[in-house]
């Protein structure tokens, strides 16, 4: 009983790390950076989706494209303004630069927001429906779901569509792009807005499982990297099964030892990995060249 | 193959956070006091006020004190050896804790300590180990995932720490007799702090401060001078730990209670936050720091809430206006730089260096070999070089040449082979290399640039060994030599400039000073007098032979054949990876085997047009005054070039002639500095290279460039990706036609075909574009000769169907039989130009390409 269950929290959890952790690749992949502030833009988010579809009373599907919408918009912000004035003089001041920016968004949803958690009501965290022999919310099963049809959609518009295409000619050969008319600074912007989108997704998605507040993201934010790179970043797939890897052993762990080993066993299997497989679990090694 | 070159390369290292060289003011002697005096006064009104404060003010300023420590600890990290991380908060905290739990057992308050120093070196250096091994975000994770397990471990592990109900510390400590009241744990707080910044004061001048910022600026160059970055890194970020752990042991005593609670993760984001904005790498970057940090919310208490707000928007501020923080900003406007340049001694180079008639015993390379995915870049290469003598090892692009010296050097190990200098040094690392005496200079110069120029030779001059922790980087006598050495390579500039600052001509200079401060048995030179004006390459020349007199072994890779000629007294030829020929430079000119290798043979002649042809119209292609690369010698100057419709015109030159420099400038990828580019009736330079391809110019890259994981077929359908993406199927079919190789190969990954249906792929990429023009780079580099025929035959097939095109190829026979007109550049200039059928005859162009005879 107690496993079945914590397999199905521990999955549905780790879909959500999965689902942010794939953010992180998308940047890294296409331009060697990453947004530390990926975490705040699930709590936008989630607190964007409660804003619309709670407080201002729109529909759902309405309330959930217009944040998705609005974290498009972050991420391109957050490009534009947080990592390209670094990123062209070759600094690495985007590392602060971002997590500064999230700091920011976070105190500023603080003050708009409001201090007290809330939380957003779904038909599909009402009532548990009985898997396995376990009580579940539909939402703990929906989640995974549409993680792993997210990562199999990317990994569809990369490999056979010609945008995704030409998004890998980026990754493999930045140059030999420019070369075919691809205009690279589109192309990296682009790669923000889709992280910040799957992002705010993941926001929405567990939303009604746990509280909105607005700074639910820091935490999800520094574990989704753990799973970033414990499945090695340059790895979509990676990533994701990470991810879900990430989850199960915390609550696997919560169920096992009590939820206050679930950090310590969690980060030492990240560094345990990192020390034997210094590239992750799926991840390929940098080339340096002299 | 590995080249300099390649455009694929990609920082993977984290770099400093723009953190401020601070030795460069301090190695001078008029420099060296002020840092000094500033610092005892900073302390001793820190004493006083620790003396006269009472209360809340004592406990604050002893705040402000540990977070002095912290950062300073931080800053070792950060900013001398450009490593960032997350998790200092857990030193803090085992320093507390180990504090805590000694005072609780009625350790002697000075025994503390030592005590949280020794913890937290241990914990530190177990820590270091896994985590300097990798780099960027997963050595951010490793820091991460330490202060996580350290905060779940201070709940966890009740018995010693308390759990989450923390630790009472009652009883006030007692030093020497005396009960330590609020005012004088403030005294003890500012002593640490102005002790860890004394501690950094010395350090950062020191031989191991100068060691830890010449890893941060280029760990290449680093272990090419005998350093291993990994025991340098670890140093710090053990010091860094310590000091961390001690400022931690501070904060038990003062606050007298101590839980998990008051270590929470995001005070490493603060720690680090104080740093930056303070001015990493300075040393009062982490007093300011520590100032804002613990006083700016003092002095807003009324809007506390906001505090996070203040910081996050203060962080950014400081990133985007002043990225060397508060300190860095304002040194860089309060300090001149030093103009003073080197003074010579008056001493010759052999007394210098202190060479004497030792063992001189040659470098000895056998049945050397090495492959990178499956392409062979040397084979079997054997030869010896001479103390006392210049070996120069030529041949045309892509022979191998940087191949064999990185492979001497250490930095690639050899599959096959041996490479010996008295003991064998093939398999050992870089450093391990250096350290036995091969010093070198590299084709992109790998300067400290951050580093002045006097330091980044006295770098050089500790060949790896460091000594003790605090011991100084040079002694006076060191600091002669230094001079004396860039005095004798020529730089006449400012001994404290950044040398991130100097010019093209001055950075070869002092990188071939810094090789020589290593007294080398052999020095390898990569391509020293590219980018060299005429009177440069003279002194060069004469520098090369003096070195070579004092009985050093000098290895020279150089495309200047007239140099080449000039100052060897062997020359070892080498072509697509394997020995050609071995011999003097007379032989060498002499040779129909070299010659071949360079201009291209008769074996494969290009088919010319039936009939010749005299273009007219508008040129589809102009250039004027097109100028690229800085400095005395731009790498192309003031060129004009004109291509007409239906026209096949080749550019010649030798290698570093400027023929790569001037189609990446055509095409956008090098944005020139000066000139025209006119492409059919727009100019186009100013405009990015994606816009340029979509403007009708198609490149075919030097070194092919195809996307390796994507199928071949993938790859040609990029090639019109600037034209809207859209390929129908009968005109893939005819370009498919032209290429059988490639249409049984479709579903290939790219990455998987030979080096000759790459460039066909490249080639049909290219085409796919239906471009004005088809600008090609070095189409027939490292192909097999039946490669090279048929791709010429695709070349005289599309010329004479009507294609314009500008190709650039080291086999210059070749070129000239397929194209119409020619161009020869040498040095940066065309020199020549006109109809192919007169230039293949002209003697101009074989001088070009092997130098003046005779």
């Amino acid at each position: 009983m107690l496993i079945e269950s914590a397999i199905i929290t521990g999955l549905g959890l780790g879909a959500m790390y999965g689902l942010l952790a794939l953010g992180f690749h998308v940047t890294y992949a296409v331009s060697s950076t990453v947004n530390f502030s990926q975490g705040s833009s699930m709590m936008l988010g989630a607190v964007l989706g409660y804003t619309f579809a709670v407080t201002l009373g729109w529909p759902m599907w309405l309330a959930a494209a217009a944040a998705l919408a609005l974290c498009a918009v972050f991420g391109l912000l957050v490009e534009r303004v947080l990592v390209r004035p670094f990123a062209d003089r070759g600094s690495n001041g985007w590392l602060m630069a971002t997590i500064a920016g999230g700091i920011v968004l976070d105190n500023v949803a603080l003050f708009t927001f409001g201090k007290e958690p809330r939380s957003l009501p779904s038909p599909l965290a009402s009532e548990a429906v009985t898997v396995l022999g376990v009580g579940a919310y539909p939402l703990q099963l929906v989640i995974p779901a549409v993680a792993i049809a997210i990562a199999a959609g990317l990994s569809y518009t990369m490999w056979r569509t010609r945008l995704g295409k030409s998004v890998q000619a980026v990754v493999q050969n930045p140059e030999a792009a420019r070369l075919m008319g691809i205009d690279t600074r589109r192309v990296i912007a682009a790669s923000f807005a889709l992280s910040t989108v799957f992002a705010g997704l993941a926001g929405l998605l567990i939303a009604p499982l746990y509280n909105v507040s607005a700074g639910m993201g820091t935490v999800f934010g520094i574990k989704a990297f753990a799973a970033a790179i414990l499945g090695g970043i340059t790895s979509a797939w990676g990533v994701v099964l990470a991810g879900m890897l990430y989850g199960l052993i915390e609550a696997l762990t919560t169920a096992f030892l009590g939820s206050t080993y679930t950090h310590i066993v969690a980060f030492s299997t990240i560094i345990l990995v990192l020390f034997v497989m210094p590239d992750g679990l799926f991840g390929r090694a940098a080339v340096s060249k002299v | 193959m590995p080249r300099g070159r390649s455009p694929r390369r990609r920082a993977t290292g984290a770099r400093a956070l723009s953190p401020v060289a601070p030795g460069a003011v301090f190695l001078q002697a008029s420099g060296r006091w002020p840092p000094r005096v500033a610092l005892v006064l900073l302390m001793l009104g820190a004493l006083a006020l620790s003396r006269s404060a009472e209360g809340y003010t004592s406990f604050v300023l002893a705040t402000v004190a540990i977070n002095v420590a912290v950062g300073v600890g931080l800053n070792i990290l950060l900013g001398l050896s450009g490593q960032v991380s997350f998790g200092h908060v857990g030193f803090f905290a085992i320093g507390a804790y180990v504090a805590g739990i000694s005072m609780q057992a009625g350790l002697p308050f000075w025994l503390v300590f030592p005590a949280a120093g020794a913890v937290t070196a241990a914990v530190g250096a177990a820590l270091a180990i896994p985590s300097l091994r990798v780099a960027g975000p997963y050595l951010a994770m490793m820091t991460i995932a330490f202060a996580f397990i350290v905060e779940h471990g201070t709940i966890e592990w009740r018995e010693v720490t308390g759990g989450a109900n923390g630790l009472m510390v009652f009883e006030s400590p007692v030093l020497f007799g005396r009960t330590l009241d609020e005012r004088d744990l403030a005294t003890v707080a500012v002593l640490l702090a102005g002790l860890a910044l004394a501690l950094f004061l010395r350090l950062s001048r020191g031989a191991w401060g100068l060691a830890m910022r010449a890893v941060r600026d280029s760990e290449i160059a680093s272990r090419s001078l005998g350093l291993n970055p990994l025991t340098v890194k670890a140093m710090s970020f053990v010091l860094s730990a310590v000091l961390t752990g001690l400022a931690g042991a501070m904060f038990t005593p003062l606050n007298g209670f101590i839980s998990p609670g008051s270590f929470p993760f995001f005070q490493s984001i603060l720690f680090i936050l104080a740093v930056v904005v303070g001015g990493a790498g300075t040393l009062l970057g982490p007093v300011v720091g520590a100032c804002i940090v613990v006083l700016l919310p003092e002095v807003l208490s009324g809007m506390a809430e906001y505090r996070l707000l203040v910081f996050g928007g203060l962080l950014l501020g400081v990133l985007w206006l002043a990225p060397r923080g508060v300190t860095g900003s304002l040194a860089r406007l309060a300090l001149r730089e030093d103009p003073r340049p080197a003074r010579a001694s008056g001493r010759d180079l052999a007394t210098v260096l202190g060479y004497r008639e030792t063992r001189a015993e040659p470098l000895t390379v056998t049945g050397l070999g090495r492959a990178f995915g499956g392409v062979r870049a040397a084979e079997d290469v054997a030869f010896t070089a001479e103390p006392g003598h210049v070996t120069s090892l030529i041949g045309p692009n892509g022979a191998g040449k940087t191949t064999v010296l990185n492979l001497i050097g250490g930095f690639y190990r050899p599959d096959t082979g041996t490479i010996a200098l008295g003991a064998r040094l093939s398999g050992l690392p870089a450093h391990r290399v250096a350290r036995a005496g091969v010093s070198r200079t590299y084709q992109t110069t790998r300067l400290f640039d951050q580093l002045s120029v006097l330091e980044n030779v006295l770098v050089g001059a500790r060949r790896g060994r460091l000594g003790l922790l605090l011991a100084p980087a040079a002694t006076r006598a060191e600091v002669q030599v230094a001079e004396d050495l860039l005095d004798f390579v020529g730089y006449r500039g400012p001994l404290a400039r950044p040398a991130g600052q100097l010019a093209h001509v001055d950075r070869r200079l002092v990188e071939i000073a810094r090789a020589l401060a290593s007294r080398p048995r052999v020095l390898l030179l990569d391509e020293p007098a590219a980018g060299l004006s005429r009177d440069d390459k003279a002194r060069l020349a004469a520098l090369v032979r003096e070195i070579a007199g004092l009985g050093v072994v000098v290895v020279l890779v150089e495309h200047d054949m007239a140099l080449v000629m000039e100052i060897s007294d062997h020359v070892v030829v080498l072509d697509a990876g394997r020995l050609l020929l071995d011999g003097t430079p007379q032989a060498v000119r002499a040779s129909d085997a070299v010659r071949r290798a360079y201009l291209g043979g008769t074996e494969f002649a290009g088919r010319p047009r039936a009939a010749a042809r005299a273009g007219h119209g508008e040129p589809v292609l102009a250039t004027d005054g097109l100028t690229a690369g800085y400095g005395a010698a731009p790498a192309l100057a003031d060129a004009h070039v004109r291509v007409l419709p239906g026209e096949t015109v080749t550019v010649l030159g030798a290698n570093g002639a400027g023929k790569s420099t001037f189609l990446r400038a055509v095409s956008g990828l090098h944005r020139p500095v000066d000139g025209a580019v006119v492409l059919d009736g727009d100019d186009v330079a100013a405009r990015p290279a994606h816009a340029i391809v979509r403007a009708g110019l198609s490149l075919v890259p030097e070194g092919r460039q195809v996307f390796p994981e994507l199928t071949a077929l993938d790859n040609i359908l990029l090639g019109a990706h600037g034209r809207g993406g859209q390929v129908d199927r009968a005109a893939l079919d005819r370009l498919l036609d032209r290429f059988p190789r490639l249409k049984e190969r479709l579903a290939a990954k790219a990455g998987v075909l030979s080096g000759g249906e790459q460039q066909m792929l490249a080639l049909a990429r290219g085409l796919v574009a239906e471009p004005k023009i088809l600008l090609l780079d070095e189409p027939s580099l490292g192909l097999a000769p039946s490669m090279i025929g048929e791709l010429y035959d695709v070349l005289a097939d599309l010329r004479d169907e009507g294609t314009t095109i500008l190709i650039v190829d080291q086999m210059a026979n070749l070129a000239l039989t397929v194209a119409d007109r020619g161009y020869v550049l040498a040095g940066g200039r065309v020199v020549h130009d006109g109809p192919c059928a007169e230039l293949r005859d002209d003697p101009a162009i074989e001088r070009a390409y092997l130098g003046e005879s005779g």
